[in-house]
């Protein structure tokens, strides 16, 4: 016997706790918004509507991408090269390696030790890496450079690659490789031409997931570039040390550094529990 | 199988070995050294080691390390365990909800720090009015060391709620539902379910978060930075901010490297805690 539907007590806390978190998560990024829009004389006031309590304004937006323009170019472009090279190596090494732990059994190194050894990286604090980091880039010569950075971000999202990968590989059926291989495919071929299509969806997504954490890194960027290959972590800091106070252009770089990983983020959804848990929960 | 499959694991195996063993090895031994505007000068022994023990920062920044620890790991994961037991039902929008929820997540944590000095702005700030339409005075966020630590907890627990919650909620909606209906003709409370049925099942997803956090919360540096620079005074330095500050500013390498095994050790030692529990979600 079903129950009769009725909007009890529960349902409405849950309503309540639905509207309060929605603001809650919203709020900030509707500060940063509005503020982007409004004119200095504004910022400064608890107004909330724009054309109601403030008039807005595109003159911020405007400063931004003209007298301000290139150092934003600067910092836009070299976050996208960094996050693309490093997420496309940390996937090409990710698969790889994934790809291995799901399809052999290793026996001198157990399968699981080398997961174990990938994981391990998970609980490596940057902090505990960026001295030495420091040290050996700049005894290459490759302080300042793109490259710094693409190497950096990719040590630090492969493990998240290989470990995913590794669960996609493993719950792809076997039987498509193996007809391949009876056909007289060769492993490298059954991988490349069998597997890893298979798995593109997935691989998509680890991509983004790495994209937006070598997007989002802030300690590496801040020790290893100062000048030419800066990333935008590094200009919305340099922002607020020169600007201040001056909220109407310290948000709409704020927006130019958040959005891109955020809505990528957004196209992310089904792989994002085991992105975040290094496979350990699948949702 | 029998073919060798080295090929594909070991490209990934030797890129950790190379970006972050070698470096790991490098800085263990920085950390042994003298070494004098950056470069080695002699051998210290445990020197650098001994000298953190008498050193009253140290002790400062690890004293809010472990309070921030303890605040923002306790907070995240309570409310994220509430709102998923909140939303653990079938309803519409819930998809939505989620993905609006990953933003968060996704968000440079060096510019939240940074929207957070717009929104806990002492004078006019948005929360400041706010709290003054309400009928309280005035908080002095960024000023104070108290509210200063308040306030970088409260960024953190905004950005990583939702981690919590996400997971969780994954991790719920992977229970059978059979069980429930079995608890519910057993007329057992609400409350009940929860403790004698829901808490057990969930709790090695809910130990993985605890871990996942308690690993992240050790790195905290980008909000501090952005939010508050450490101070006022260095109250809301933490550990990473410290060995950034004495390793890549003053040049203090060994000792930084000291430090930084020190936390690297805290960290490994979390998680070798909890991953002994935990471990057969990973396999």
């Amino acid at each position: 016997m079903k129950k009769k539907k009725k909007l009890g007590i529960v349902d409405v806390l849950v309503w309540i706790v639905i509207v309060i978190t929605f603001i809650w998560v919203v709020t900030p990024f509707y500060w940063a918004v509005i503020t982007s829009f409004k004119k200095p004389i504004d910022v400064f006031r608890l107004s909330v509507v724009p054309w109601l309590q403030f008039k807005p304004t595109l003159d911020n937006w405007y400063m931004e991408f003209t007298q301000r323009g290139p150092e934003i170019m600067k910092g836009i472009t070299n976050s996208i090269v960094i996050s693309v090279s490093a997420a496309l190596l940390a996937i090409a090494l990710g698969s790889l390696a994934g790809y291995g732990l799901a399809r052999f059994r290793f026996r001198k190194w157990k399968n699981q030790d080398m997961a174990l050894w990938f994981l391990s990286q998970r609980f490596l604090p940057p902090a505990a890496t960026v001295i030495p980091f420091f040290l050996i880039i700049k005894s290459l010569g490759l302080l300042d450079t793109r490259l710094a950075l693409v190497l950096v971000n990719t040590t630090f999202t492969m493990p998240f690659a290989v470990l995913i990968m590794r669960d996609m590989f493993k719950e792809l059926p076997v039987e498509l490789e193996e007809a391949a291989l009876v056909d007289g495919c060769s492993r490298w071929t059954a991988f490349l031409r069998v597997a890893l299509p298979l798995a593109a969806p997935a691989l998509v997504s680890t991509a983004i997931i790495c994209f937006a954490f070598t997007w989002n890194e802030f300690l590496f960027a801040l020790v290893l570039t100062y000048r030419q290959a800066i990333p935008m972590t590094i200009v919305i800091a340099g922002t607020e040390h020169t600007q201040g106070v001056q909220f109407w252009y310290v948000s709409t770089r704020l927006l130019l550094a958040i959005l891109p990983p955020a809505i990528l983020a957004l196209m992310v959804q089904k792989y994002i529990v085991r992105g975040l848990t290094m496979g350990a929960v699948k949702g | 199988m029998k073919e060798r499959g080295s090929f594909f694991v070991v490209p990934g195996i030797v890129w950790v070995l190379l970006f972050t063993i070698f470096p790991l090895v490098y800085s263990f031994r920085v950390s042994l050294s003298r070494v004098a505007y950056g470069r080695i000068t002699g051998f210290a022994g445990l020197a650098n080691y001994a000298r953190m023990f008498q050193d009253y920062r140290f002790w400062g920044v690890l004293g809010f390390t472990l309070i921030f620890v303890i605040f923002s790991v306790a907070i995240t994961v309570s409310l994220g365990l509430l709102l998923a037991l909140v939303f653990n039902r079938k309803m519409r929008g819930l998809r939505f909800f989620r993905a609006l929820m990953t933003t968060p997540l996704f968000t440079a944590p060096v510019a939240l720090g940074y929207l957070g000095v717009m929104m806990f702005y002492e004078e006019n700030g948005p929360i400041n009015i706010l709290l003054q339409t309400l009928g309280f005075s005035k908080v002095p966020w960024l000023s104070d060391i108290f509210w200063a630590r308040t306030a970088v907890i409260m960024v953190d627990v905004w950005q990583w709620t939702p981690f919590a919650f996400i997971i969780l909620l994954a991790g719920l909606q992977s229970l059978p539902d059979e069980v429930y209906e079995a608890a519910v003709l057993d007329t057992s409370s609400g409350w009940d379910i929860f403790r004698y049925i829901t808490f057990p099942m969930i709790s090695p997803v809910l130990g993985t978060v605890i871990m996942l956090r308690l690993v992240d919360a050790f790195k905290v540096f980008d909000i501090p930075f952005a939010l508050t620079n450490g101070g006022p005074g260095t109250a809301t330095r933490t550990l990473t901010f410290y060995v950034y500050t004495q390793g890549l500013r003053n040049f203090d390498l060994g000792y930084a490297s000291a430090m930084a095994y020190f936390l690297m050790f805290m960290s490994l030692a979390v998680g070798i805690f909890f991953f002994r529990r935990y471990r057969s979600l990973y396999e």
